[in-house]
């Protein structure tokens, strides 16, 4: 039962497991299952394991018990402007009708699904005409989604009710805002640098080593000796290098400085430097890279074990990297081009990764971040990207 | 399903309020004797759940807080080393120090399983555990039994205990984790849902009080800059602090002087905005 169902599911790239599918029919044929609302509520708990999910399953139930079209997301934002229009003409039939250029009776008459293709078709010339700035899909503020409306033809718009019908529920698709597509936040990150970790013992020697004191208290003829020993710690270094130089990194330096120095606490040391579009012979100690510098030479003082991280989208003219005076500054005249500076830091440092803010796959379009792509290995900034440069920076060799 | 059964279906606790949704994922849940793993903004009543569940269906609760520290055989078992080897030195106990079994404490997993009456499992949020404590505690939860080496002996779950597990992540559980599990997320609720809970909570609660705090607490939601936002259960705090208040009156709010920001929002930075917008827009 409900196969279909199942592989729509799939289609759309919901992860749906076979396993889970099984259960559901268990659930059915137990007779726990009694009504399409019931359906909705079950099936969504044993398939879906993620909120991220819950948005795309509630578009597949909506198409599949009733009718609705699954959207592309291109079309789907349109269909919101269809909606807000959908509101602003049940306040004002007359108006919008002369808009569209057809009379009021001839509107009353469409079904609400011709009345929606209608507007799209309408909203599409619309925003091809007026670049930008459509009166029309400028809602924003003057048309606040109304309750309740109806169309002459029955269709209800929006709205909010408590007994609705499974259908509706997931018509409203009220867990949009937990989708994949969602900005990357802080807490997002901060997940994801949990496992930057290193457990050293530190402290006072407060915990029982029972092995020890086992063996021990057996060497002593039986007399009970307890061994004590210090509790595991935090003390991983970290040393962070920001490019804060380019438009393009504007939007995520905080967010990756602020994040770092969230964690602090965690970290034994936690260093930042700054950079523009590539390493010379200097980085700096204040963001303005203008008083404090310090000399990429040094860092053959710090321990190796440091873990080495490098922010930048590394995206620059070929000759700033390869060239022996590349840098764009002229008080940077090192004679060394920037690349013997990366690879002397990357063989300074075994622990070390380049985080890129610019999607992987713009990366082979860029000549200078596969440059730098074999020095430093990249990852992106998101989610998944930041999880693999933490397990790329914590493996052992 | 037995009449029994039926009649051991959960409805909502005495202090939870709960929506019919999430109700009918609970019964299902239990139906399948699954493990239902719950998320959602903090303070929207995950760990409430469990209490709920157990007042109503009359069964005892154990608790298992996860630390991330933790061994998964923290939360099975525990061989008490330390204690044998004093008795064995000083022989003045009642225990048997032949016997190992002697020295076996059950952990909360465990007292799950040896208990008597079916109980209902919390295990409060797991997603500050690595992952392999999560796979390795997953597959004793689908076996329902677990071995302690020292004396070479499987505890069978006498019941199947109902378990709830819940995560504040916003990161995913690992994938055989999640195909274990039933999945639910706590949105959010609604203002009306809200005044509800707060009626289960304050049962002679002044209706212009419940009426105005409920209003400006959903306002006070809105700031968009704000870290943490205040949840469930800040305002029904914020609502104790202004009950235990005899200065307080219900016109304070309204004419947008907002006692006691310091229960809603916690962290400093938050405080800050939140006073200022407060200040500035007369809420």
């Amino acid at each position: 039962m409900f196969t279909e169902f199942f592989y729509t599911l799939r289609q759309v790239g919901v992860p749906v497991t076979p396993t889970s599918f099984l259960r559901l029919q268990k659930a059915l044929s137990k007779g726990l299952i009694n009504s399409v609302d019931d359906f909705y509520i079950s099936s969504r708990a044993i398939l879906i394991k993620s909120e991220r999910y819950f948005d795309l399953f509630d578009q597949v139930f909506a198409h599949h018990f009733k009718g609705v079209e699954l959207s592309d997301p291109t079309e789907f934002d349109l269909s919101e402007a269809a909606k807000a229009l959908l509101d602003a003409w049940l306040k004002d039939p007359q108006a919008i009708a002369d808009a569209l250029g057809i009379d009021e009776d001839s509107l009353a008459h469409l079904s609400p699904e011709e009345l929606i293709d209608y507007f799209l078709e309408r909203l599409k010339e619309q925003t091809e005409a007026h670049h930008g700035g459509s009166k029309w899909i400028g809602t924003g503020g003057t048309s606040p989604v109304g309750h309740s409306g109806y169309h002459p033809g029955g269709m209800r718009v929006g709205g909010m009710s408590r007994n609705k019908s499974a259908v509706k529920v997931a018509m409203d698709r009220r867990y949009r805002d937990y989708s994949l597509a969602g900005p990357l936040t802080r807490t997002h990150m901060g997940e994801a640098l949990k496992r930057l970790r290193n457990m050293i013992p530190t402290g006072p020697k407060d915990r029982v080593n029972i092995d020890e004191t086992i063996y021990q208290t057996m060497k002593n003829a039986g007399e009970i000796e307890i061994i004590f020993e210090r509790s595991l710690k935090d003390r991983l270094k970290v040393i962070l290098v920001i490019d804060n130089g380019g438009w393009s990194m504007d939007p995520y330096i905080d967010m990756v400085q602020s994040l770092f120095d969230y964690s602090r606490s965690q970290f034994k040391d936690l260093k930042t430097y700054f950079f523009h579009n590539t390493i010379y012979d200097y980085l700096w100690v204040d963001p303005p890279r203008r008083s404090k510098p310090y000399a990429v030479d040094e860092f053959v003082r710090i321990d190796p074990e440091t873990r080495f991280i490098i922010v930048g989208d590394a995206s620059m003219a070929p000759y700033e990297i390869m060239a022996t005076d590349g840098s764009i500054h002229l008080e940077e005249r090192s004679g060394r081009p920037s690349i013997e500076r990366l690879q002397f830091l990357a063989d300074n440092f075994r622990h070390s990764a380049w985080l890129n803010p610019k999607s992987s796959v713009e990366w082979p379009y860029t000549g200078t971040i596969n440059i730098i792509r074999q020095i430093f290995p990249m990852f992106e900034i998101t989610l998944d990207g930041l999880e693999k440069m933490v397990t790329h920076v914590m493996s052992k060799n | 399903m037995s009449t029994e059964e039926i009649e051991r279906t959960f409805s909502g606790g005495t202090k939870y309020v709960l929506d019919e949704e999430l109700a009918k994922i609970v019964n299902i849940t239990m139906a399948l004797e699954m493990p239902l793993l719950l998320k959602g903004e903090p303070g929207t009543g995950k760990t409430m759940l469990a209490y709920a569940i157990a007042e109503s269906l009359r069964m005892p609760l154990i608790v298992l807080n996860v630390k991330s520290s933790m061994k998964l055989i923290d939360a099975l078992y525990q061989y008490d080393t330390l204690t044998r080897l004093n008795d064995s030195r000083f022989g003045d106990s009642k225990r048997d120090i032949s016997n190992i079994e002697d020295y076996i404490k059950m952990g909360k997993i465990g007292q799950a399983f040896v208990a008597d009456e079916r109980a209902v499992l919390l295990i409060d949020e797991i997603d500050k555990a690595d992952t392999d404590f999560q796979d390795d505690m997953l597959d004793v939860l689908d076996q329902m039994e677990f071995d302690i080496l020292e004396i070479d002996k499987t505890i069978k779950a006498k019941q199947r205990p109902v378990i709830v597990i819940t995560s504040n992540a916003k990161k995913d559980l690992s994938d055989p984790f999640l195909g274990r599990c039933n999945f639910h997320h706590i949105a959010f609720p609604e203002p009306d849902m809200m005044r509800e809970i707060v009626q289960v909570h304050f049962p002679d609660i002044n209706q212009d009080l419940l009426e105005t705090a409920v209003k400006a607490f959903y306002r006070l939601r809105e700031f968009k800059e704000v870290e943490k936002k205040p949840a469930t259960r800040e305002l029904i705090n914020w609502i104790r602090a202004m009950n235990a208040d005899p200065d307080f009156r219900v016109k304070d709010i309204i004419k947008g002087d907002i006692p006691y920001l310091g229960v809603l929002f916690k962290k400093s930075p938050d405080y800050a905005i939140a006073q200022r917008a407060v200040s500035r827009h007369r809420l």
